[in-house]
């Protein structure tokens, strides 16, 4: 009879536990499915930041010289802006046109400068166009905006948090944190510190 | 033949396709890499040379590149007719100069070295510009100021020690190799202080602030070095 009596206690156990996995579980997905976007452009924005060295990142960048008729016009600054800006073929009105020495001009447009020698008609072109994803995804990235993205940023941070240690602890026996789990999350833990020891910093 | 014997083929062989694309990517990389390292004579060449304060010419852990990097950050305004120059701080006279008033004070011309952080360096590199220490004279910089923060576009700084920043190198430049600078180097005007890593050479330049007190810029409140010395590699604080 006092067998009995203490048989129900290690199901009800086993289904306390069940139901922590299951929360567990549950919490891991849909926190999962939020940090997808998040993920996306930190990751994307982190690989193409980390190259900075190979490549401009925010914008593809380009120059070109070429030679317009010339003599332009030395009295009508605006006049020889537009003769210029008519053989370069860009569009849209310049957002400065600007004598630099008396044989130089400069016409600034939203994405490219022309520096113009107005004795000989050489014009050197120099400009960029941004990389829309990248450009806003880097923007977010390095929180150069501040303000509420803070917010964000922090709010994500702690979703990773939530993550990992939700996900050492949601898989039972052999593939969890008692079996393969423990060796796959030492592996982690053990490459950023053997790199350190290996680089002597910081 | 039967299909046992079929599926042992078809291994074989992919097994066959996969070692031989493995081998040839092997090869081709290390070609590729043998060519980097033989192509890599500028750095070479540098590394023999030395500088005339006996330093060596490049910094240890840099490799030299024909032509400046782009490497980021939040553009200003390109335009020289809108540029504004601001000098102030610990100064007798601040002032505020335009693009045509700092031409006027009289253009030099330098070759330097610069050297960037992630580990490129561009030599020899012409840059035509205004030494700093003609601002500074000209602003009345106190015998107090003891640093010289350069301030860019979108709240950008950097700091630099007064007694580095008065060599006849540092300058507020405008041309780099008989070009107008580029948009990506900084356009219209950019710092240049060739002997510190690159980041202190601010790029968009709106001011130049002299203080008593040293203040940390951008990079070095987030985790790289305060002074940037390239031959003591102080890349990180």
């Amino acid at each position: 009879m006092a067998d009995d009596a203490q048989a129900p206690a290690p199901t009800s156990k086993r289904k306390r536990k069940i139901r922590w996995r299951q929360w567990l579980r549950a919490l891991h997905r849909d926190f999962g499915y939020v940090a997808v976007g998040l993920t996306l452009i930190y990751a994307l924005s982190g690989l193409a930041v980390n190259h900075i060295a190979d490549w401009d990142p925010n914008f593809e960048n380009y120059e070109r010289d070429l030679v317009v008729e010339a003599p332009l016009p030395t009295d009508d600054d605006a006049e020889a802006a537009r003769i210029v800006q008519a053989a370069t073929g860009i569009e849209g009105e310049p957002i400065d046109v600007y004598r630099v020495t008396d044989d130089l001009l400069e016409v600034t447009f939203d994405k490219s400068t022309l520096h113009v020698t107005l004795s000989d008609g050489k014009v050197f072109q120099e400009g960029q166009e941004p990389r829309m994803f990248l450009r806003a995804a880097n923007w977010l990235h390095l929180n150069r905006g501040k303000k509420a993205w803070t917010w964000f940023a922090d709010g994500y941070a702690v979703v990773l948090l939530l993550l990992a240690t939700s996900g050492i602890f949601m898989l039972p026996g052999r593939k969890g944190i008692k079996g393969r789990g423990a060796v796959l999350v030492a592996l982690g833990i053990a490459i950023p510190l053997a790199y350190l020891m290996w680089v002597g910093s910081p | 033949m039967d299909s046992t014997n079929e599926s042992d083929l078809y291994r074989k062989l992919a097994r066959r396709e996969f070692l031989t694309r493995a081998a040839s990517g092997t090869v081709i990389t290390a070609l590729a890499g043998g060519l980097y390292v033989i192509s890599d004579g500028l750095t070479r060449e540098a590394k023999a040379q030395s500088r005339d304060d006996g330093r060596p010419r490049l910094p240890p852990g840099q490799r030299v590149i024909e032509r400046l990097k782009p490497m980021g950050g939040v553009p200003g305004d390109p335009s020289r007719g809108n540029f504004k120059l601001r000098v102030h701080g610990d100064v007798d006279n601040p002032f505020e100069l335009d693009f045509a008033e700092l031409l006027a004070m009289g253009p030099v011309t330098r070759r330097a070295d610069v050297h960037c952080v992630t580990g490129w360096s561009v030599l020899s590199a012409k840059w035509k510009g205004v030494t700093l220490k003609a601002l500074a004279e000209r602003a009345g910089m106190r015998s107090t100021a003891r640093h010289v923060i350069f301030e860019g576009a979108s709240g950008y700084t950097a700091n630099v020690r007064v007694r580095e920043a008065m060599g006849d190198d540092v300058m507020v430049a405008w041309e780099l190799d008989d070009r107008p600078l580029r948009r990506p180097n900084g356009a219209p005007v950019r710092a240049l202080v060739p002997d510190l890593y690159f980041w202190k050479s601010s790029k968009w330049l709106t001011g130049i602030r002299f203080t008593k007190r040293d203040h940390p810029g951008y990079w070095e409140t987030r985790g790289y070095h305060n002074h940037a010395d390239p031959w003591k590699e102080e890349r990180y604080g």
